[in-house]
């Protein structure tokens, strides 16, 4: 599967109102492009919810819905088995936030997970609480300065690293877990074909740059989510039941220093700071690669 | 006491001018108030900011209905807000604009100053950020506060954010729109027509809240409805396709965050209704087939 198997119709329209060069957007209308329009879709409150279905427009084109923040598990397992019962087959969707994902709605996802409900949830990752002006998340890394993890006097920005949830999902071991990046085109779009193909819980998780909350240039963000790749900040696998099935290695480690450069978030960085999160994503690519970086 | 409104869009920092303009104000011994409105939009969608000035204190915390001055950051806004609402009989608008005063259509005449603030901002701050040089050209067209105070509002204000050097930078952005600011009456008769909104009632609901598509006459609502909501003018950079050069290889088509890149004959070719100008096809183009110009606007 590459970019020019991709169908030209599109179940996401533009006039959206998301920030010039926002990636959320290219991932969901990709990823719709596979998932296709036998599919319905549902949003907890984050950004994506607001620049693409503010009442009462809507950039999507299959049945779409919203639900409260903390339950987009429990909704997609809801109709998920609605569908079953009515004997339909439809493609049920889940795209959440990462604050929607690592924190207010890890239980009503891992109890769907748990039971294995026949649904797609992905998470687009964007590191904070983008909607409501930049909180940092169980997601946001080391050291970014956030709207409530402010660098300065006080905190060097936030002091926990980021939560690995894409192995909290790979310990339900349900069916299918896929870290993925929109830098890679090949990799990102075989591995939504892979989920759509995939019966029973499938989860998601995507890289998403943000130019306003990170604060760096909206051209850049495609090479942010490549640098993050290359640089190991994020990473990116398979997993099937449990066990990984495949592994993307970059060809050439890039150090973390090169990644978080342009980005204004971790502009107040300082040298022990940097060797600090390079140790966590050592640490990381050592327990991943089984080797030393 | 007198009023501003400031029109802007989200990220062009319509709030810190007016919180600058307050402090500037504050600085010369006045009471000044600002703060900002929006609604759940994201950057590029339309703001309004306010501040009042005084020479008491002051108590009234409303939105601003009926201005003394009105403040346009981005030219674009006067087709889609209506920018005049609740203007003074006397008051002014200022513009940032490449127009002359007397070139201006609004929809009656009124006092206007206009500068050309995205250039100034591009050269001397190397970005289209037009919110500190406006703030000269409020200075000139006021006559309300004096450019040295604006200039020190601007190095306290920016400069604590974004460091010393930027924060100079900005007062002289402020300063050479202040020199250029033009002062002069605008044209009128050009009818402002508000966009109708598509507020059904409970009994227009669809029961169980599903809506399909509907033409209504606000326009589309519904599925796939956010087509008719041209985006094409929050961009100041305007990607142009070298089509010689062009190889069809379509990541531009996949990365285009609006995903109004299309293939014409396998050549990209981009629908500049929706087009954000956010840079991402230019940045990734493999063969350089993308230029990114400054955008020129009738
Ligand atoms: C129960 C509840 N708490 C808080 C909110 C306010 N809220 C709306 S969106 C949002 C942030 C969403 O963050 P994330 O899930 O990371 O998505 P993003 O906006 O970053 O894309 C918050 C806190 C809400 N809608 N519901
Ligand atoms: S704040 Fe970030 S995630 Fe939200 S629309 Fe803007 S760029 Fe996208
Ligand atoms: S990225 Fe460049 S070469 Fe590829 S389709 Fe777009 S313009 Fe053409
Ligand atoms: S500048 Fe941005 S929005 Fe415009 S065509 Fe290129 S990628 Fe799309
Ligand atoms: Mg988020």
């Amino acid at each position: 599967m590459n970019i020019k198997d991709l169908p030209e119709e599109s179940l996401f329209t533009p006039g959206h109102t998301a920030c010039a060069g926002c990636a959320a957007p290219a991932i969901v209308r990709n990823m719709m492009k596979i998932f296709g329009k036998d599919t319905i879709v549902y949003t907890p409150a984050n950004c994506l919810l607001v620049f693409s279905g503010t009442y009462p427009h809507l950039a999507w084109k299959v049945p779409y819905l919203h639900e409260a923040f903390e339950n987009t598990g429990a909704c997609i397992s809801g109709v998920a088995r609605a569908y079953r019962r009515k004997g339909r087959k439809v493609l049920v969707v889940g795209f959440a936030g990462d604050g929607g994902t690592y924190d207010i709605g890890i239980q009503a996802l891992s109890g769907a997970a748990e039971r294995n409900e026949d649904a797609i949830y992905v998470c687009y990752d964007n590191e904070a609480y983008m909607n409501t002006g930049i909180q940092r998340s169980g997601a946001t890394p080391y050291g970014a300065s956030t709207t409530t993890t402010p660098a300065g006097r006080k905190i060097p920005g936030k002091l926990e690293h980021k939560k690995d949830m894409a192995e909290i999902m790979r310990a339900h071991e349900i069916p299918y877990v896929a870290t993925l990046s929109i830098s890679h085109p090949k990799d990102f779009l075989e591995k939504v074909k892979k989920a759509k193909e995939t019966e029973g819980f499938r989860y998601l998780h995507v890289l998403s740059p943000c130019p306003t909350g990170w604060r760096f240039d909206p051209s850049k963000t495609i090479e942010m989510a490549r640098k993050a790749v290359d640089s190991g900040m994020w990473t990116l696998y398979e997993a099937e039941y449990g066990e990984i099935t495949n592994i993307y290695k970059p060809k050439k480690k890039i150090p973390v220093e090169e990644y978080i450069k342009g980005q204004g978030r971790f502009r107040h960085f300082t040298p022990e700071m940097i060797e600090e999160l390079q140790r966590w994503v050592d640490r990381k690519w050592e327990r991943l690669y089984g080797e030393k970086p | 006491m007198y009023e501003i409104r400031f029109h802007g869009r989200g990220g062009q920092g319509g709030r810190m001018a007016a919180e600058a303009y307050a402090l500037a104000a504050f600085l010369e011994g006045k009471y000044a108030v600002s703060f900002p409105f929006f609604g759940a939009e994201r950057r590029g969608a339309p703001v309004r900011a306010f501040t009042r000035v005084d020479d008491k204190k002051i108590r009234i915390k409303t939105q601003i209905y009926e201005p003394d001055y009105v403040v346009v950051l981005d030219e674009t806004l006067i087709e889609t807000e209506d920018v005049l609402e609740g203007l003074k009989e006397d008051g002014m608008v200022i513009i940032n604009t490449p127009k002359k005063p007397e070139e201006v259509q609004l929809s009656k005449p009124v006092k206007c100053a206009t500068v050309d603030a995205t250039s100034i901002a591009l050269e001397i701050l190397g970005r289209p950020i037009t919110n500190t040089a406006i703030l000269g050209a409020i200075a000139k067209a006021t006559g309300k506060v004096s450019i040295d105070s604006i200039e020190k509002a601007i190095i306290e204000k920016f400069g604590a954010r974004l460091g010393k050097e930027a924060g100079e930078k900005n007062a002289k952005a402020a300063r050479v729109a202040y020199e250029k600011t033009l002062v002069g009456v605008s044209q009128g008769g050009k009818e402002f027509v508000p966009r109708k909104r598509w507020l059904p009632t409970v009994e227009e609901m669809p029961i169980g809240g599903a809506i399909g598509t509907l033409q209504t006459e606000a326009g589309l609502v519904g599925i796939g409805s956010f087509i008719e909501n041209k985006t094409g003018d929050w961009r100041t950079f305007i990607p142009v396709v070298d089509k010689e050069k062009c190889i069809g290889c379509r990541l531009c088509w996949f990365y285009c965050p609006e995903g109004c890149i299309s293939m014409v004959e396998d050549k990209a070719t981009v629908d500049y209704d929706y087009c954000k100008g956010c840079g991402i096809c230019a940045n990734e183009c493999p063969v350089n087939a993308i230029e990114m110009k400054r955008e020129v606007r009738e």
